[in-house]
């Protein structure tokens, strides 16, 4: 699910990117936020950080002490991107193995398909291995299949969401 | 906080808060494996460690969801996975929401990412300016998923449906889903299997104003 939220932030700017000039003040606070927001990728509440919509209000600076940086509080908006269990999502299948098939959704590298979870499909050995149902209906390598999330989990120390997911019920499975 | 957050996540819960007393005495170590996490909890000796243990165990309950109790016993692998079966797959997206966080349909993301995209050029004259790693990842899923053309259209489509208990995040999800049928609404959303009587009626008008609205390619 994308999602639409309002954070409150506080950029460091270094004392010789101070300027007297008001605007190069304000664009070295933007270029620090969305440097700020790129590098801190993703949070277990807000999911990925994709970008920033708008800069809601620019705090009052406080300097600090030893270093003279100065550090303002930003509000600001912006689209983040995070899987939640129930979600009906779709992903792109990128590896299939006897026992089930990883996709990518998004900024979601790590999406596990348990055969478990698709107990209709069966594993088609050979080169290019799949997994394929009495309906002749296909997951195989680059196929999109639409999926219910079963459970999500967030790595701090990467920054990354993985998911199980399941194709147990109806409208569940491969997209054309 | 981050360290308990990490706790919370790198472990299952059953283990995580099993880990302090398993590391202490070693006797614990076994049984807690072999059964589930709470069962030991209550098993184990009552010493204050544990004690101690259980009360941030509860505390660091009260804003986990199911999802990760659920994943936690997948992660475990001991269990059989048609058990979570038992519990609905319900969206509960609006008590996990952060505040000041609403949910956004893949047609409006798409339309805001690509706004963006279309300054890009600009953007990318300036190497102080830096992109996530994730914008292009999340553009290509809001235009995958983007079977609309006008998300205000969408938006105003779907509100009705509010008054008829259908929250926000389920309306996005059906907006994503760009469903055919209100079966289709019914087998992918179980919260709303509930308030099937009530709900199919003004769902199958929604569908078709939806319909109307689909992009044509």
């Amino acid at each position: 699910m994308f999602l639409k939220v309002q954070l409150s932030w506080n950029v460091i700017i270094p004392a010789e990117s101070l300027d007297t000039k008001g605007l190069m003040l304000q664009k070295s606070i933007i270029t620090r936020l969305l440097d700020d927001f790129s590098t801190k990728k993703a949070t277990k509440e807000n999911g990925y950080f994709l970008a920033v919509t708008t800069l809601d209000n620019i705090g009052e600076g406080r300097v600090r002490q030893h270093t003279g940086d100065v550090l303002f509080p930003v509000l600001f908006t912006c689209i983040t991107f995070r899987p939640y269990r129930g979600e009906i999502l779709e992903g792109v299948v990128h590896k299939i193995l006897k026992h089930g098939v990883f996709l990518r959704c998004g900024p979601v590298e790590n999406i596990y398909l348990s055969n478990q979870k698709m107990s209709d499909y069966k594993y088609v050995p050979g080169e290019n291995p799949i997994f394929m149902n009495d309906k002749l209906s296909k997951v195989e390598k680059g196929v999109a299949v639409r999926f219910s999330v079963i459970g999500t989990k967030y790595i701090e120390t990467e920054k990354e969401f993985q998911a199980v997911v399941s194709l147990e019920g109806d409208f569940l499975g491969p997209v054309s | 906080m981050a360290e308990k957050g990490g706790k919370e996540f790198s472990l299952p819960k059953g283990k995580s808060s099993l880990k302090t007393p398993a590391s202490v005495k070693g006797k614990d170590d076994s049984s807690a494996k072999s059964k589930g996490g709470r069962k030991v909890q209550f098993d184990s000796e009552d010493s204050l460690e544990s004690k101690i243990n259980m009360s941030s165990k509860s505390d660091g309950k009260t804003d986990t969801p199911v999802a990760k109790g659920d994943w936690g016993k997948g992660g475990k692998g001991g269990k059989s996975p048609i058990r979570k079966e038992a519990s609905a797959l319900e969206l509960k997206i609006e008590q996990e929401l952060p505040k000041n966080a609403k949910c956004l349909m893949d047609c409006e993301a798409a339309a805001i990412l690509q706004g963006i995209q279309e300054q890009m050029v600009v953007l990318s004259e300036d190497p102080t300016i830096k992109i996530p790693t994730a914008f292009d990842r999340g553009l290509q899923y809001a235009k995958s998923g983007c079977h609309y053309t006008n998300p205000q259209s969408v938006r105003r489509v779907l509100e009705p449906l509010e008054k008829h208990g259908v929250s926000v995040s389920e309306m996005c999800v059906i907006a994503n889903l760009c469903p055919e049928s209100s079966d289709e609404v019914f087998a992918l959303i179980p919260s709303l299997k509930g308030k099937k009587d009530k709900l199919t009626n003004p769902l199958k008008d929604t569908l078709s104003e939806l319909a109307k609205l689909k992009q044509r390619t």
